[in-house]
């Protein structure tokens, strides 16, 4: 036994001698490709166009007008300049700058007394030839100053009917023909905007005047936007070579041109593009909700689900939904059953789910308002972790 | 997907790192197998040669017995010193005969009984000595995987802890403790294929040399069971 065990021993010790210096570490195998994330697009992501410029030529991804400000609006969904997402479409003067809307001066007392001049200088007026006007339902008094084109807001002006506008005959419409080329000039104005100071003239302006005083000057209640129609009418009145007595209905024009609204429109989101513009659509429509997106919805609207008592049970129960969501996130209109589940209280617990979430507020994945804009939602006990 | 390096350079992989770095329990249970190993080739070697000698012995005797050589003149040759295999049975047998007729044992009937007894007895006791430790190497055999398998699922089960322990899944994070653990798989296999084939066939050998030994112990019965008859009837 002595003899065997050390034979075997110095057999192992042999072989084992052997395998550490044979066996040792093999040789690694050469460096796998690195492995490559894959996802699963759908077909229609690629086949369904993207947003982007209808007229631009066509590149490899579409892409809407380049912008040049910096995006200060986040998770802004249209392209634009703008500070405001909005729906419109852009356009190219638009002001970087929300639309805003002249408060109307809040309606005064205005003194009855009137100078007779009116009376003598209305008919004149009236029938002066004034075309676009039609959209002021101001009264007729105020008709002769108002062919403005830059005024995209016509406010109906609460001023009342009796004030007085001493105006004669021909200066009106001098001053529609001096105004108009350049007031459809947009440049102009801006330039003028800029290049206008004082507002101090045109309270000098009114001490002539035969127009009440009484009445307080809207310009003076406006901010900025006063000057800037100033400065177009300035240059329009001097090449017309009008008196400087005149100041009585210039007067009034600025009180009326204060009134109105001088911003541009602005149209377009506040999303920023920084690509070169390239042929597509106004609507992303190529884009789908992941599995996880609607999961996420489905555990939200299961949430907000009461399922109405006796209804719980229910095998194959089972209702449709459509609801629309604003750009916002917020809903739209009453969700509308697709198809019933034959069960009235049962879809209208779907319903006022829907609703619930709403007022709760909804969580939308950022960037698809496109595709969110119409939500179509099976509501089945089984299936929304009831 | 992080990119690991496939094998890093701290890891080594060779057998001596491999054992080295593995679970204590890992480590008993490759050494345990270890020893199991070195003792199944000691009593394979030791077996091995054994038979061989008995073979040879057998076959020595066998020459002398039938050689026509006086029985008696046989055993005084070997009764003074250690016998094995046939030598011992034939030992045996003619110690029974002699002292049942040199101390005058009246009654011949009962003393073939006793011959057989006592040559059985030898032939056991034979046997016992050529198939001892055989046992070990069935165990082996059969348990040797088990345990190299109890090792490795010891092993895979830590090493499945330290990679939800380091929260990734690459490859390089699991290779390295999966070897380690299939090392005691190979060690257990590397012990119990030896054991199972060297039973096999030590068994059958010691099977043979069974036969063997019982034929000669029948046959030398019959030729003393032939002897007492001529002994009675000379008597009678």
């Amino acid at each position: 036994m002595k003899a065997g065990l050390t034979t075997s021993v110095v057999l192992h010790a042999a072989l084992l001698g052997i395998g550490l210096v044979t066996f040792s570490a093999p040789d690694p195998l050469p460096p796998a490709p690195e492995s490559l994330p894959v996802s699963i697009i759908p077909v229609e992501d690629v086949a369904q166009h993207d947003q982007g410029d209808e007229k631009a030529a066509l590149k490899e991804r579409a892409a809407p007008l380049p912008t040049e400000r910096p995006d200060v609006v986040a998770d802004a969904q249209k392209v634009g300049e703008n500070s405001v997402d909005t729906e419109a479409p852009v356009t190219p003067e638009a002001k970087p700058r929300p639309v805003e809307t002249a408060a109307a001066p809040p309606p005064q007392p205005k003194p009855v007394e009137k100078p007779k001049e009116q009376e003598a200088l209305k008919p004149v007026a009236e029938p002066e030839p004034v075309p676009a006007t039609e959209a002021a339902p101001t009264p007729a008094a105020k008709q002769p100053v108002k062919p403005d084109p830059v005024k995209e807001e016509p406010k109906p002006q609460p001023q009342p009917v009796k004030q007085p506008e001493p105006k004669p005959a021909p200066e009106p419409e001098q001053q529609t023909a001096a105004i108009d080329p350049e007031m459809t000039k947009p440049d102009a104005i801006s330039e003028a905007i800029d290049a206008q100071p004082p507002v101090e003239e045109s309270v000098a302006l009114p001490t002539s005047a035969p127009a009440p005083e009484s009445r307080p000057r809207p310009a003076e209640a406006q901010t900025a936007k006063a000057p800037q129609r100033k400065a177009s009418e300035k240059p329009a009145k001097e090449a017309a070579s009008k008196p400087k007595s005149d100041s009585s209905e210039e007067s009034v024009e600025d009180k009326i041109a204060t009134l109105l609204n001088k911003e541009k429109p602005s149209g377009g989101g506040a999303k920023r593009s920084t690509d070169a513009a390239a042929l597509g659509g106004k609507k992303k429509t190529g884009e789908k909700l992941t599995n996880s997106e609607m999961g996420a919805l489905s555990d939200q609207l299961g949430r907000c689900w009461a399922i109405p008592a006796g209804a719980e049970g229910g095998e194959g129960m089972r209702v449709s939904v459509r609801f629309n969501v604003s750009a916002s996130g917020k809903l739209e209109g009453r969700p509308e059953i697709l198809s019933s589940s034959g069960n009235r209280p049962f879809d209208e617990s779907a319903v006022r789910a829907v609703q619930k979430c709403d007022r709760d507020g909804l969580v939308l994945p950022a960037g698809k308002a496109d595709i969110w804009s119409e939500v179509i939602v099976n509501f089945d006990p089984t299936e929304m972790g009831m | 997907m992080e990119s690991t390096a496939l094998a890093e350079p701290g890891v080594q992989l060779s057998i001596w790192h491999l054992f080295w770095q593995a679970g204590w329990v890992v480590k008993l249970v490759m050494i345990g197998l270890l020893f199991a190993s070195v003792w199944t080739w000691a009593i394979i070697v030791d077996k091995v040669v054994a038979y061989q000698r008995m073979r040879s012995s057998l076959n020595r005797f066998e020459q002398v017995f039938w050689s026509g050589q006086s029985l008696e003149e046989l055993y005084r040759g070997l009764s003074d010193r250690a016998t094995t295999g046939m030598s011992s049975i034939f030992v045996a047998a003619m110690r029974e005969w002699k002292k049942s007729f040199e101390k005058g044992a009246k009654s011949p009937l009962g003393l073939q009984t006793r011959i057989d007894k006592a040559m059985d007895l030898a032939l056991t006791r034979e046997m016992e000595r050529l198939e001892g430790r055989l046992g070990f190497l069935a165990t082996i055999g059969s348990a040797g995987p088990f345990i190299g398998l109890f090792g490795t699922v010891v092993g895979i089960m830590t090493s499945f802890q330290a990679i939800a322990g380091s929260k990734s899944t690459s490859l390089a994070v699991v290779a390295p403790g999966i070897a380690e653990a299939l090392l005691a798989t190979a060690i257990g296999l590397l012990a119990a294929i030896p054991a199972v084939i060297a039973y096999n066939k030590l068994s059958s050998d010691a099977g043979k040399i069974a036969v063997r030994m019982e034929g000669f112990a029948d046959e030398f019965s019959a030729i003393l069971s032939r002897q007492i008859d001529e002994k009675v009837a000379q008597k009678g």
